[in-house]
């Protein structure tokens, strides 16, 4: 803009100078011509004084030869010239300035000699005794004179051209500064030249729309984020040429990533050929999903391909981690064949003597062994069965029982009382001790947790050995120990005790007996009762096995 | 917008990923095969792959050369690639000879030592860890794997002992041989490991070990 306004400025100026110049020169030019008319003339009226007093002789006296000074008869005949021999000279009566002279007295012309760079100019005075005098004068023509002024006024354009410069330069600074300085971040705020205005308010109006547009792209990008971000599910985005363009924290946890690693190959997450067949599939096109193991987990891989124009530009690749409802399947695998063995061996003991009963090969005297056999059977299934509901019902949460204040201590004894029988079998002691403590709980639960876990302690002991249960009131939370000296939980099986069935000694023996549930009714209690659970146990040392109780009800 | 020569480049990087994973499988299959698990069929296998792979890794990098002209860095890694591939492609090789000498093994049913057991492990760990360090770039896991070929060197001398030992008592010869092989050609892939990690540390840096390592020295 400065640039424009210069040259405009300048081009202004050199117009303006040209004109100027040319104006002056034609006054001047025209204001020359008069003057030299005036001068033949004053000098034509002398001299014809002159050659009327003396005659021709007055003439031959004048040294000065600048004007052209002739003398010519009535006739047209010359008869004196000071610039050339009188009588070579042709008839000069037919010249215009003659004839007038002739005339009217007086008579002028100019006439363009043959190089066009000059002009004589023509003065003829007409004398008393009708001869004629003229006089003139050459003048440079227009050309000339320019060229002559030629250089001087090129030395004044120059100068005049450079303080134009310099005055356009500083004029077109002054303009466009205000206008280099406005606030674009305001631009409503602005006082300068109101033309500028409209634009201004325009570029105003485009301010606030970019702004809330930039806002607008702002949020969806903090949205997707927050959704990829806060996702359990791992995502990936690549290209067709396998580089990452996206990713999310789980991802990279899955991999066992530090940090992001957007830009770079797929591959570098990890190249097992299950992952990269997956990965070339859904480059072809192909939608396809499969089971990853990384580090331990199980990882299902969902990809899918992004098509545009029926071009694979890319891929969405989805990651769940599937450990847990692996883990689960097995349990539940686990668990099915354990009922099924369970049910299964009292089933065909009582199925296998009924049988034998019914074919009559058994003796009169028998028959109530075989009788009390089916019975004891028939009750080891009713218990397991009876178990396997109770852990339901307290997986569901629901038990037909009441909430009420109870005292643990009271509780402990009671299981103790009902214990005793089988505790003095095996010679174990039983030791209580510990404060009188109220606990807000559900009897037949709390019972039953206590019960199994004594029952354990005597099942899983040696002769002579102990089972100490101490209570302890933590102001908020009642706190029960039981703890035997016995046989022990190796390390490796401490974890999955409390699993349904799930029996260190896998040969199921019916030598303990047990339904192999007591734990896990345990752990599904104090679940349901609020409270935590757990388990220290060193082989041939003992077990011990910690819970903790909330004095009050949590309200669900 | 990536030119298609950033692109070949990339093409390159995940051509050489998949020969190395290629290659990993191909020696994690031949480890499986020493124990007697039947899996010498995949391993042959997989050493085709290997070597059409290095075919293609070849044309690709004869193609971004002499099209691209790369220099400086780009040079380094189109060069150090076609090293690479050759180092891979006689681990491809020498996983196949395993697999060979395993089938002479299982006839034989000898008890392998479990020393030979371990050093596989240490060359598939420092098989994958070289192209670990190819895919991510890392200096330091380059050097680790340069330092752990002692190991595997030491593994083998050990081994060398134990046989000689086991021979002189009453191990068959020819059994004893071909345990001596399986070794050698371990300790020979983990010089090929040294050497990839070799290429990627000059790909990374500019500047190439001397050739201490790649001798078996």
């Amino acid at each position: 803009m400065t640039k424009k306004i210069f040259k405009s400025n300048i081009l202004v100026a050199v117009v303006v100078l040209i004109f100027g110049i040319a104006c002056v020169m034609a006054i001047l030019y025209q204001h020359f011509g008069k003057q030299i008319n005036t001068e033949l003339g004053k000098e034509a009226s002398y001299l014809a004084y002159g050659v009327e007093q003396n005659g021709v002789d007055y003439l031959n006296q004048i040294k000065e030869k600048d004007d052209r000074i002739t003398y010519i008869a009535e006739d047209g005949t010359v008869l004196y010239d000071n610039q050339a021999d009188a009588s070579s000279m042709e008839n000069n009566s037919d010249r215009k300035e003659i004839q007038e002279a002739l005339k009217s007295g007086s008579g002028r012309a100019e006439r363009d000699s043959k190089t066009l760079s000059q002009k004589t100019i023509y003065y003829a005075l007409r004398l008393s005794d009708n001869t004629v005098l003229r006089v003139s004068s050459t003048q440079f023509s227009v050309w000339v004179l320019l060229m002559e002024m030629v250089p001087p006024m090129i030395g004044i354009a120059v100068v005049m051209l450079i303080l134009a410069g310099l005055v356009s330069m500083h004029m077109a600074n002054k303009i466009v500064e205000p206008i280099n300085n406005v606030d674009l971040e305001h631009p409503e705020e602005n006082q300068i030249y109101e033309e500028v205005g409209p634009l201004l308010s325009k570029i105003y109006k485009q301010n606030r729309q970019i702004r809330s547009q930039l806002e607008a792209a702002r949020r969806n990008q903090e949205e997707f984020t927050i959704i990829t971000e806060n996702m359990q599910e791992g995502l990936l985005v690549i290209d067709s040429y396998t580089m990452i363009l996206s990713g999310n924290s789980s991802a990279w946890k899955m991999f066992q990533m530090q940090k992001p690693r957007i830009g770079e190959c797929v591959y570098s997450l990890n190249r097992g050929e299950e992952f990269r067949l997956m990965i070339e599939q859904v480059l072809r096109g192909e939608h396809g999903s499969v089971r990853l193991h990384l580090g331990g987990e199980v990882i299902q891989m969902i990809a899918n391909p992004v098509t545009r124009e029926q071009r694979v530009e890319g891929a969405v690749l989805l990651l769940i981690n599937e450990t847990e409802k692996v883990e689960r399947e097995q349990l539940r695998r686990e668990f099915s064949a354990n009922v099924s063995h369970e049910l299964m061996t009292p089933l065909t003991a009582v199925s296998g003597f009924a049988e034998i009963i019914r074919n009559g090969m058994v003796r009169q005297e028998d028959v109530q062994k075989f009788a009390g056999r089916i019975y004891d059977e028939a009750q080891r299934l009713i218990a397991l069965i009876e178990d396997t509901i109770r852990v339901s019902q307290l997986d569901e949460g629901e038990t037909p029982y009441d909430w009420e204040e109870l005292d643990v201590c009271q509780v402990v004894r009671d299981v103790c009382g009902r214990l005793k029988e089988i505790a003095d079998k095996k010679n174990v002691h039983f030791y209580i001790d510990g404060d009188k403590t109220m606990l807000y709980s559900v009897r037949p639960i709390l019972d039953e947790i206590i019960y199994n876990l004594c029952d354990n302690g005597i099942k899983y002991n040696k002769e002579d050995g102990t089972v100490s249960i101490h209570l302890r009131d933590l102001g908020e939370q009642v706190e029960i120990r039981v703890k035997d000296n016995g046989i022990g939980i190796p390390p490796e099986d401490q974890k999955r005790v409390f699993e349904r069935f799930y029996r260190v000694d896998k040969s199921h023996s019916k030598e303990i007996g047990g339904t192999g549930l007591g734990l896990s009714i345990v752990k599904h209690g104090v679940g349901f009762l609020g409270g935590t659970l757990d388990l220290a146990s060193e082989i041939d040392k003992g077990s011990e096995i910690t819970m903790t109780f909330p004095k009050e009800r949590k309200t669900v | 917008m990536a030119t298609h020569f950033e692109r070949q480049l990339e093409a390159l990087h995940v051509q050489i990923i998949t020969m190395g994973s290629f290659c990993e499988k191909a020696i994690s299959l031949s480890n499986k095969a020493i124990r007697g698990e039947d899996c010498i069929k995949a391993i042959f296998e997989t050493d085709r792959e290997i070597d059409t792979k290095e075919r293609e890794i070849e044309n690709l990098c004869m193609r971004i050369l002499l099209h691209q002209q790369p220099v400086a860095r780009d040079l380094r890694e189109v060069s150090a690639a076609l090293k690479m591939i050759s180092d891979m492609e006689r681990i491809g090789d020498q996983a196949a000879d395993i697999a060979d000498l395993s089938k002479y093994i299982d006839e034989k049913h000898v008890e392998i030592p479990p020393l030979i057991g371990k050093m596989a492990e240490m060359t598939v760990n420092m098989v994958t860890e070289s192209v670990d360090a190819f895919v991510k770039r890392d200096l330091k896991l380059c050097r680790k794997v340069i330092n752990d070929d002692d190991q595997v060197d030491d593994a083998f001398n050990q081994i060398k002992e134990e046989l000689a030992e086991l021979m002189y008592q009453n191990l068959d010869a020819k059994a004893g041989l071909d345990l001596l092989m399986t070794a050698k050609y371990m300790e020979r892939i983990g010089d090929h490991a040294v050497n990839i990690a070799e290429w990627v540390e000059y790909a990374i840096t500019g500047e190439h070990r001397n050739n201490e390592h790649q001798m078996g020295g």
